[in-house]
């Protein structure tokens, strides 16, 4: 920073502070702009930011909470017969151990408080149950038995009592069960009831090395909500399974025992194992650790494998590394959400930085407005003996003055926002306050580098020197190189498996500043041919405006800087939201298939199907049946899909959904169809379904609504195909066409003895749109829409407010030799005008290109569920209207701008100057 | 009272001609300083000579266009000539460095210009836009110099005001307190009475020749102003960015002035003939001169009567 204050090597910084607030004050109007303008980027670059981390955020806890705890947490395993842990503290010991493995990562998000479900415990897997002591003996029972730390605080017992120490057992009249151990168990009442086993039961599990275990007590989770049961759903819940291969069920149940039974509990005869939860405080992850935890969880699991205290350790086998494992579904959860987030993040970034280098850019111009006007004092001071560092510290902070509060203030207001701060949130605004005064210092020390005041710029036109042309020239190569190469490879590489790729983020930005740098360039010569028509013309006005414009020096190039980004965003952007908006829409079409589609496991019958016409809003109601079906004689299957087309497409209409034509009929009982591409070549195709089909394939079918849009092993055939073929049809879907579909009111009126699947529309595309983030991205491309037209405007404005002084001489000498004040107005509007329309329509262009010159490397996919935005639907009315809007706005600002200087007195106006 | 021999005259005679500008507080001889616009060249000083005295008051006077503002440029250290020399109180002016540029815009020499709006910081007071300049060459304690100063130019009731608050007069007064303000040797003002009504310039007038007088600068003034230019003892007249006369006043017997104006004789014997001369004799690309014992006659070209004794 500038030491020792503005004016003067040696001055007290007080008297420095004076001179600095006295040029603030002297031009306030300059720096209330640049204020405004600094307040409302730092606002934006901390806001934005803060939002997005909070929309992450809150996406990403809607993930946690998707996946239930026992997801997430950590979880070491062990099987029991690799050791045998037999005392409760062998558990202690090891939880100790295994949360002073975890890495720090893991550990600031572990849950160790006193209410964590944090435990351990041992279980048995699938135990038969080979007899009872005393009659009542099932067939197909397994029950196994667990031992939880820190169960006992969690149930209650509502019968009995709880179990005890373990003991032994002789089994009366029969001698192979002399003294067998013996556990306590205790069971849910439902399990119970479903094995039948009530208080003092005892049973004896296993095949071999049987133990009998004895029901002590029934008991009831006092809280089941608690996360821990998550874990231990086995032991609340009774699990009855079909019996592969026979009738009737198994049941599955698992009890609580007693702590002193571990040491009868042993790997090798049961299927035991052991586990420590180590819980993960699912609001301790955030959007910013995520990707650090991922890492963390594969180094913990390569650690906990690679532990090897136990390996001589008494209750291990000597010699043998126990094979602990940590699981967690942590990771995939995490992964699985990045790889949203970052597809989210590529766009954001994009579309951000385009906001930033506007917002910086209007700021240059308010700098540089600021610092036009203080060039008189500041020329007066060099050519006063004012050394370049002191009047370039002299011009400079006042910015910084004027600049830091109002960074400071929008940073303050932008912690208004909800989310966490990141590193760009706290950056951002010093960066802002340092580019404005850097700019600030850079303009003022080329302006009065040499002392002499009045230098004769205005009489020719400076001659673009050749290494600008060349550097231009460069820049433009390489933007179109860039936008070559990025769709050569984005169209093999997915942002999804690599991350936000850096040199996606570079190309548009490039190919924004080539763009501008062209137009910069090319401008001024159509506007010159027309200047020169408008010269054999009668009228002075069009003369002498654009012979202004097309003459404009450099001072011109900043507006046509800020101008085309700004409208090349937020046409990016709108058109982005656009296709988003459409795909959404066409994924929603394309799942429900229809206005509502209603898929039953059961037999749909006809009554149920008039029900459905009747219920309100429907208006048509086609029938169809699906199926798995045998295709050939072998073991191929696939779908079989029977519905009348010609009536299923006119419950289309008005959809974006379309389905081929019905196949030519072919004589019963064969059956035409139209089957999909792998299966068409075929003469006949036969397909077993309720009974054998012979197919004649009359044409194929890619892509069917509600079957998918590649279709394989796939045959459509007309509704009574099965009838043809001597069977009868089952409906089981039904296609409804209608407005306003209620999927409740549906699935009542079919009033199925199983409820069937109902897909809306409506409900399919609330799904859709309410994938997280999805409203985020949303937002903020509104927001940043917002500002960039406001920006534009800013732009405009300032730029005429820093050649309002010049224009207003030019126009008042003008006047002096006739020129009206209608004529006036009309010259300034036509003198702004091309600077206005030109770069507007370049950066409408470039707007509408970059989704397509991006389309592959920006992947929206996973916002859409999972279908790919392609194509970007060209909507033009959107992003004209954007633009046309922001022209009209900026032409209307020329236009006012205009009417308000004439309000000047000619004299004065001369006077000022020379 | 003896009479010199002719070796005493010659001895005197060299004597009294040092090395050209030996001595002199401004020194430009045969100045050049040509503007270059993208194939445009303004060759704006062709050749300038002048010299100038320590302590002088000067006034400097020619047409529009003439080369006037780009020597007092060339002399204040905001422009460098493009061929010649140019000394100020010792300075070459062509072979400053920026830093002894600096200094020599702090320390040697202070401006004046027309504008009196253009010499002020217009938010600044009187007696700020005096300490400006020592604030920016460091110099401590610039208040009492301040206060010094306007109090030595009549000014000191407008310390407190902002130059919007005074008039013209007052404007340009402190103007020159702030030229005054780092103790210049040399004080440069252009049309400093420019913008004023008769009293306001008579005022400001008499406060440059109050500096030249009670601070001992010299000072080198830049105008079209009768008023000023007839009441100074030197005026040098500029045509076509060469000196081409000059008027001395001196005062006469009788208390009045006697005002005689001369052409520049450059060293090489260069001359400008006034405008006037020229064309009431019609004299175009050729004159005939001949050699008389204490004169040049000049002839148009084509007359070819003998020349009169006289040269007339």
């Amino acid at each position: 920073m500038w030491e020792a204050g503005a004016c003067g090597g040696r001055l007290h910084a007080e008297e420095a502070a004076v001179s600095v607030f006295t040029l603030v004050r002297a031009h306030r109007g300059a720096s209330a702009v640049l204020a405004a303008l600094v307040f409302s980027a730092a606002l934006l670059v901390s806001a934005v930011p803060r939002a997005m981390q909070a929309a992450y955020d809150d996406a990403l806890h809607r993930s946690m909470a998707e996946a239930s705890v026992s997801q997430t947490d950590l979880l070491v395993t062990v099987p029991s017969n690799a050791m045998h842990l037999a005392r409760q503290e062998d558990f202690t010991e090891r939880s100790a151990r295994w949360q002073r493995l975890l890495p720090a990562e893991l550990a600031a998000v572990a849950d160790r408080g006193p209410a964590s479900r944090a435990h351990a415990g041992a279980k048995t897997y699938d135990t038969p149950v080979g007899g009872r002591v005393g009659p009542g003996y099932r067939n197909h029972q397994y029950v196994n038995v667990a031992w939880l730390s820190g169960a006992d605080r969690r149930v209650r017992y509502v019968e009995g009592t709880p179990p005890g120490p373990p003991g032994t057992l002789t089994v009366p009249g029969r001698p192979e069960f002399r003294e067998i151990p013996r556990v306590d168990l205790a069971l849910t009442r439902e399990a119970a009831r479903k094995l039948d086993t009530p208080v003092g039961t005892v049973l004896l599990l296993g095949n071999s090395d049987t133990i009998a275990a004895r029901i002590t007590g029934l008991f009831e989770p006092v809280d089941p909500a608690d996360g821990f049961w998550l874990h231990n759903s086995d032991v609340l819940n009774v699990v009855a399974e079909r019996i592969p291969g026979g009738d009737g069920d198994e049941t599955h149940a698992t009890g609580l025992t007693h702590a002193g039974s571990l040491s009868v509990l042993k790997g090798y005869e049961r299927d035991l194992s052991y586990f420590w939860v180590l819980p993960v405080r699912q609001s301790a992850v955030t959007a910013r650790n995520a990707r650090s935890l991922i890492g963390a969880v594969a180094d913990y699991k390569g650690v906990i494998a690679g532990d090897r205290t136990d390996a001589d350790s008494p209750a291990g086998r000597t010699g043998v590394t126990p094979p602990y494992t940590a699981r967690t579904g942590l990771d995939t959860v995490l992964s699985d959400h990045l790889r949203r987030q970052s597809s989210a993040e590529a766009l954001l970034l994009l579309i951000l930085g385009g906001l930033a280098g506007v917002a910086l850019g209007v700021i240059a111009l308010a700098v540089q407005l600021l610092t036009g006007r203080a060039r008189p004092a500041l020329g007066l001071m060099r050519a006063r003996g004012g050394s370049l560092r002191q009047v370039v510290a002299a011009g400079v902070w006042p910015v910084v003055l004027v600049a830091a509060p109002s960074a400071l203030l929008g940073f303050a207001a932008a912690a208004l926002v909800p989310g966490a701060a990141t590193p760009v949130v706290y950056a951002g605004p010093p960066a802002i306050v340092a580019a404005a005064a850097g700019f600030a210092a850079v303009r003022i020390a080329v302006e009065h580098r040499r002392p002499l005041r009045d230098g004769r710029t205005d009489v020719v036109a400076r001659r673009p020197s050749p290494r600008r042309v060349t550097l231009e020239v460069i820049v433009v190569v390489l933007a179109l190189a860039g936008a070559y190469l990025l769709r050569a490879r984005g169209l093999t590489t997915g942002v999804s498996e690599q991350g936000t790729d850096p040199y996606l983020m570079l190309v548009p930005v490039a190919l924004t500043v080539a763009c501008a740098l062209v137009t910069l360039r090319l401008y001024p010569y159509p506007l010159r041919l027309i200047a020169r028509l408008a010269t054999r013309g009668r009228g002075a006005v069009p003369f002498l405006g654009l012979t202004l414009t097309a003459r404009a020096g450099v001072q011109s190039a900043l507006p046509v800087l800020i101008l085309l980004p700004a409208l090349t965003v937020s046409v990016f952007a709108a058109v982005v939201s656009g296709g988003l908006d459409a795909t959404q829409r066409d994924a929603a079409w394309q799942r429900a298939g229809a206005d509502a589609r209603v898929e039953s496991a059961v037999e749909i019958p006809q009554a149920a199907i008039e029900r459905v016409r009747k219920v309100p809003g429907v208006r048509a109601v086609v029938p169809a049946s699906r199926g798995r079906v045998q295709i050939g004689g072998g073991g191929r299957y696939g779908t079989a899909l029977a519905v009348d087309l010609a009536a299923y497409r006119s419950a289309l209409a008005g959809t974006p959904l379309a389905v081929p034509g019905p196949p030519a009929d072919v004589p019963a009982p064969q059956v035409p169809a139209l089957v999909s591409p792998d299966l068409a070549g075929n003469e006949r195709l036969q397909i077993g379904w309720q009974t054998r089909i012979t197919l004649v394939p009359r044409g194929t079918v890619v892509a069917l609504p509600a079957l998918g849009r590649e279709l394989r092993d796939t045959v459509v055939v007309p509704l009574d195909a099965n009838e043809r073929a001597g069977s009868r049809t089952v409906v089981n879907m039904l296609i409804v066409q209608g407005a306003g579909l209620d999927a409740e009111r549906l699935r009542a009126a079919l009033a199925l003895p199983s409820p069937p699947t109902v897909t809306t529309f409506d409900a399919e595309l609330a799904e859709i749109t309410a994938i997280p983030l999805v409203g985020a991205i949303r937002t903020t491309l509104l927001v940043v829409t917002a500002a960039l037209g406001c920006y534009a405007l800013a732009a405009v404005s300032v730029a005429l407010v820093i050649g309002g002084a010049e224009r207003g001489t030019a126009l008042s000498y003008l006047r002096t030799l006739g020129l009206s004040e209608r004529q006036a107005r009309a010259v300034t509007v036509l003198e702004v005008a091309p600077v206005i329309v030109l770069p507007s329509l370049a950066g409408l262009l470039l707007g509408l290109s970059l989704p397509a010159l991006l389309g592959p490397g920006i992947d929206l996919s996973v916002y859409t569920g999972e279908v790919a935005v392609g194509g970007y639907p060209l909507d033009l009315v959107t992003p004209t209207l954007l633009a046309a809007g922001l022209t009209v706005v900026a032409v209307l600002g020329a236009f006012t701008h205009a009417a308000v200087t004439r309000r000047r007195s000619l004299g004065s106006v001369l006077r000022v100057g020379d | 009272m003896d009479t010199p021999t002719l070796s005493e005259l010659e001895a005197q005679a060299v004597r009294e001609r040092p090395v050209f500008g030996e001595g002199a507080h401004i020194l430009c001889d045969n100045l050049v300083r040509i503007f270059k616009t993208e194939g445009v060249e303004v060759v704006a000083l062709q050749g300038l000579d002048l010299l100038i005295e320590k302590g002088e008051l000067i006034a400097m006077v020619g047409a529009s266009g003439s080369g006037k503002s780009t020597l007092l440029n060339v002399l204040s250290g905001l422009d460098v000539p493009t061929a010649g020399v140019a000394r100020v109180a010792g300075v070459d002016l062509l072979s400053m460095t920026a830093k002894d540029r600096l200094r020599y815009r702090r320390e040697t020499v202070g401006f004046i210009w027309q504008q009196t709006a253009r010499n002020l910081i217009p938010y600044l007071t009187a007696r700020e836009n005096v300490s400006l300049p020592m604030r920016l060459a460091g110099n401590r304690a610039p208040r009492s110099r301040a206060d010094e100063l306007l109090e030595l130019l009549e000014v000191s009731y407008c310390a407190d005001r902002r130059p919007g608050e005074m008039s013209g007069g007052e404007q340009q007064r402190v103007a020159i307190a702030v030229a005054l303000a780092n103790s210049p040797e040399v004080v440069l003002a252009d049309e400093p009475t420019g913008e004023l009504d008769s009293e306001s310039s008579e005022e400001v007038f008499a406060a440059l020749r109050k500096a030249n007088r009670e601070l001992g600068v010299t000072a080198v003034i830049v105008t079209h102003d009768e008023l000023v230019s007839e009441r100074v003892d030197r005026t040098i007249g500029i045509r076509d960015g060469r000196t081409s006369s000059e008027t001395l006043r001196r005062t006469s017997e009788d208390g009045g002035t006697v005002a005689r104006e001369y052409a520049v004789l450059d060293r090489v014997g260069r001359l400008q003939l006034p405008r006037d001369f020229m064309s009431s004799l019609n004299m175009e690309r050729r004159v005939r001169l001949e050699l008389e014992h204490d004169h040049i006659g000049v002839w148009p070209e084509g007359s070819n009567d003998e020349p009169s004794e006289d040269g007339r």
